[in-house]
């Protein structure tokens, strides 16, 4: 593949640009560039005579109390191992009536097979039951709050993690708080936001039935911890590395609390957890490790790593070493493949994801990407990538989705991946060639960023329809009036916009659209198998974007999370980000009006769209979301008008012909008819709905479950209520 | 009829409110206007923006061209409007529902500049 044939040139001019440059760079410390890493004998690190400026820490300084928060020693550096032997998880094989896992399946088809509800009786859908998480910020504290969190039902139970972290099991009729495992997340580890998608639950393979820790739930946490509960009883797993928690701060080098987290459950792939974790944008190039690890679901023990930098080296770093700093990291929901031994996973951007011009050629190589790994070394098999140079942070937020690909000569084993782009590529499994077919397209390369050219070329996926609207065009622009509406024009043709791909410029600001919340974000795809019809909700929200140098943004107060003088807000993922280490800071914003705090592009903002995969052609497609709750300054317009809003969680179907999505920024919970598309049912949640829903059936009913914790950055109200409908009994 | 007229009814300080409000509409509309002309765009709002200034002042002065120049350039918005974005409602919200709540306020300035007009040519006749 000749995507990544320019990086080693990109590397190169990088280095000559920057070794160029380094001699004019400003006073202040915290702005100077760094070429590589800080080595042992950094002159920033800790120890140095004490400066009345920042200094970058050196990534060889220790730990800080806190930030290995389980309080675990580390011991010796692991060496690489295999995992106990795994017996068949009921993921694979879901009950009838459970949803046993994040994607309901090891598949993620967020297809149940429950036909209770139908298009005709779903209008009379009442709740049964809220169930309060209670987290959610205490008063004083910054919202940082967004649950995200997909409940999973098996049998009598229905787990789930609350915001910050704390695991419960419900009763699935009552809604009634069997057991709660308290996580002790504080506030300080929140990242950008208190999310945590879902649990895992776990049979093992070593304890016998009747046991305590036969059947386990598992999470990752916001302060980088495994933690194994007996799903019976919610007690720790004392036979899970140390009293039932695994500290993955170890290997990781310096870090503060926030800095890295986890908020997506980690697959269990033939007896492997596999962990990925999320690495705060836009704080420096040289931030903490994108390392993707596995670990044994019966012991906790460490499996293996991998690591983008030190390719052939699998065990853990060793004593006062640390995985490679600043490489992709994956924040998405992976998805396991026990029949291939495969992981796959969604990758994002190097660190500082605005500025290319000092990453390594391995990391161009897997950034945005699907990179295939084999559960039991570690070892990539292969890797797709959707977006080459990535300084867009299109970033792969979605869980790819297993299917049997209707193929001419019967099923192909395929993986669906939902992008930001709103380009879903459609990959072999075994080998990760696309299946339906991707062309490589010119893209623009026109850039005053100097020393970090473009790729040439994108990856588009022709051979599925584009979850997007055309390229923006100045009357596009909207507003209430002619002269809001002016004001956009204005800021339009202001700025830089070359289509989907124009290269960040620094003389004046670039549109970034569809933008890092554009297509599929986190939500993923809903899909059903018996029908092949594939539902995805996507965005179309544009971001005004520039680059400024680091003069400037010192002047805007941008500093990264381990500056000892930041503060929550004072930039964070997505939003403005101080990139030390690199010459540039970024702005970004979403393209609206800052005074009115309308969109500047016209409506729709959010649409749902329905594939037929057999033939690839959109059955149905409308706006998604109503005005209800949107309006001029924030105020609501309680006008019932479908709008189609910004929307973040993923999609459902059923059986029973349904479609189930919140995610949108009117905080309704919505249902279609999976045939026609038709809103057949909608109701007004307590707080904003961006979550991906969940049904299941409990003695004989069916359940729809959402929660609705609201997210901050969609400015939805937040709330720890989780809702649960069912049908009236005299159905 | 050099020179702003003195209002004296409600009705005439009414109308000095529309034609007020017409001047710090199309102020905008010009300034802005004129930049978005010269990166290249849409010509309409400069234009739009100094007519509507002009129809502004004029009916200052107690002229009822005034309020036909912005009724002209209000019919004019709608062509406009449709060559650009069509029968699509959510695009013509934005081009043409404001300007057409105002022009009815023009509208009913027009029997009051109309009765000024009158009165200042019968003032300057017994003159």
């Amino acid at each position: 593949m000749p995507r990544t044939d320019l990086s080693a040139a990109t590397a190169l001019c990088g280095l000559v640009l920057l070794s160029a440059t380094a001699g004019i760079a400003p006073a202040r410390a915290q702005s100077a560039y760094k070429e590589a890493p800080p080595g042992p004998g950094d002159a920033d690190a800790p120890g140095k005579k004490p400066s009345d400026k920042f200094a970058g820490p050196s990534p060889f300084a220790p730990q800080a109390p806190g930030v290995n928060a389980a309080n675990i020693p580390d011991g010796p550096p692991a060496e690489p191992g295999e995992a106990t032997p795994a017996v068949e998880q009921i993921s694979s094989h879901p009950a009838h009536d459970d949803w046993p896992a994040y994607g309901r399946d090891t598949d993620a088809t967020r297809f149940s097979p429950l036909e209770q509800i139908t298009p005709r009786n779903v209008g009379q859908l009442t709740r049964a039951f809220i169930y309060h998480t209670g987290s959610k910020p205490a008063p004083g504290q910054v919202n940082k709050w967004a649950a995200e969190s997909t409940p999973i039902k098996v049998g009598d139970g229905l787990y789930m993690c609350t915001a910050m972290n704390d695991i419960v099991k419900l009763d699935p009729a009552t809604g009634k708080e069997i057991w709660r495992h308290e996580a002790g997340v504080k506030y300080a580890s929140i990242p950008y936001t208190a999310a945590c998608k879902a649990v895992v639950y776990y049979t093992s393979s070593t304890v016998s039935e009747g046991e305590p820790c036969h059947n386990r739930i598992l999470e990752g946490t916001l302060d980088m911890r495994l933690i194994e509960v007996d799903a019976d009883t919610g007690k720790l797993c004392e036979g899970f590395g140390d009293h039932g928690q695994v500290n993955l701060m170890k290997g990781m080098g310096e870090s503060v609390p926030g800095f890295v987290s986890m908020t997506a459950p980690p697959p269990i792939v033939n007896g492997a957890i596999v962990v990925n974790h999320e690495v705060l944008d836009g704080q420096r190039r040289w931030a903490p490790s994108g390392v993707i690890r596995g670990y044994d679901a019966e012991t906790g023990k460490f499996l293996w790593a991998w690591d983008v930098n030190r390719p052939d080296q699998h065990g853990e770093p060793a004593e006062g070493q640390h995985y490679s700093r600043g490489t992709p990291n994956s924040w998405a929901t992976m998805t396991g493949d026990n029949a291939l031994g495969l992981v796959y996973v969604p990758t994002g951007n190097s660190a500082a994801d605005y500025y290319s011009a000092m990453r390594s050629p391995e990391e161009n190589k897997v950034s945005s990407a699907i990179v295939a790994l084999d559960v039991k070394t570690g070892s990539p098999r292969w890797v797709f990538q959707t977006v080459h140079k990535d300084v867009w942070d299109y970033d792969i937020g979605s869980q790819p989705t297993m299917i049997d690909f209707p193929g001419q000569d019967g099923p192909v084993p395929a993986l669906v991946v939902p992008t930001k782009r709103g380009q879903t590529f459609v990959l072999d499994r075994r080998d990760g060639k696309p299946i339906l077919p991707v062309e490589e397209r010119p893209a623009p390369v026109e850039t005053d960023v100097e020393g970090d050219p473009r790729s040439p070329t994108q990856p588009w996926s022709v051979g599925m329809p584009r979850l997007g609207l055309p390229d923006l065009k100045e009357s596009d622009m909207w507003g209430m009036s002619p002269i809001d509406q002016l004001f956009c024009r204005l800021q339009f043709r202001r700025a830089k916009y070359e289509g989907e791909f124009t290269a960040p410029s620094v003389d004046r600001p670039w549109i970034e659209y569809p933008g890092y919340n554009g297509g599929s974000d986190w939500g993923s795809m809903a899909y059903d198998p018996k029908t092949g019809v594939l539902i995805a909700n996507w965005n179309v929200t544009p971001m005004y974007d520039q680059l400024v140098t680091r003069k400037k943004a010192d002047a805007l107060g941008l500093m990264p999370i381990d500056d000892p003088n930041f503060k929550p807000g004072g930039g964070g993922a997505e939003g403005n980000g101080a990139m030390a280490d690199t010459p540039y800071g970024i702005v970004v914003s979403p393209f609206w009006n800052q005074y009115t705090h309308m969109m500047c592009n016209k409506p729709p903002y959010g649409m749902i769209t329905a594939i037929d995969m057999h033939t690839r052609k959109v059955l149905w497609q409308h706006p998604l979301g109503s005005a209800r709750a949107n309006g001029p300054w924030g105020v609501p317009t309680y006008l019932p008008v479908t709008i189609g809003t910004p929307n973040n969680g993923g999609p459902v179907i059923t059986a029973g012909g349904v479609v189930f999505v919140g995610a949108t920024t009117d905080n309704m919970l919505h249902a279609f008819d999976a045939k026609s598309g038709k809103e057949l049912w909608n109701d007004v949640l307590p707080g904003g709905g961006q979550a991906t829903p969940m049904t299941y059936e409990y003695k004989g009913k069916q359940y729809v479950a959402i929660m609705a914790g609201g997210h901050h950055f969609m400015m939805t109200p937040v709330s720890d209520a989780l809702v649960v409908y069912t049908l009236p009994d005299n159905k | 009829m050099a020179g702003l007229y003195r209002p004296r009814r409600a009705s005439e300080w009414a109308t000095c409110a529309v034609a007020v409000l017409l001047i710090l509409l199309g102020l905008p509309l010009l300034i802005m206007g004129a930049e978005l002309a010269l990166l290249g765009g849409s010509l309409y709002y400069v234009v739009a923006g100094a007519a509507i200034i002009a129809g502004g002042i004029l009916m200052l002065m107690g002229s009822v061209a005034g309020a036909f120049l912005y009724l002209l350039a209000w019919l004019l918005t709608w062509p406009w409007a449709l060559w650009e974005v069509g029968f699509d409602g959510w695009g013509l919200l934005p081009r043409v529902l404001g300007p057409t709540l105002i022009a009815v306020l023009v509208v009913l300035t027009i029997p009051v500049l109309r009765r000024l007009q009158k009165t200042s040519l019968a003032q300057r006749g017994i003159a």
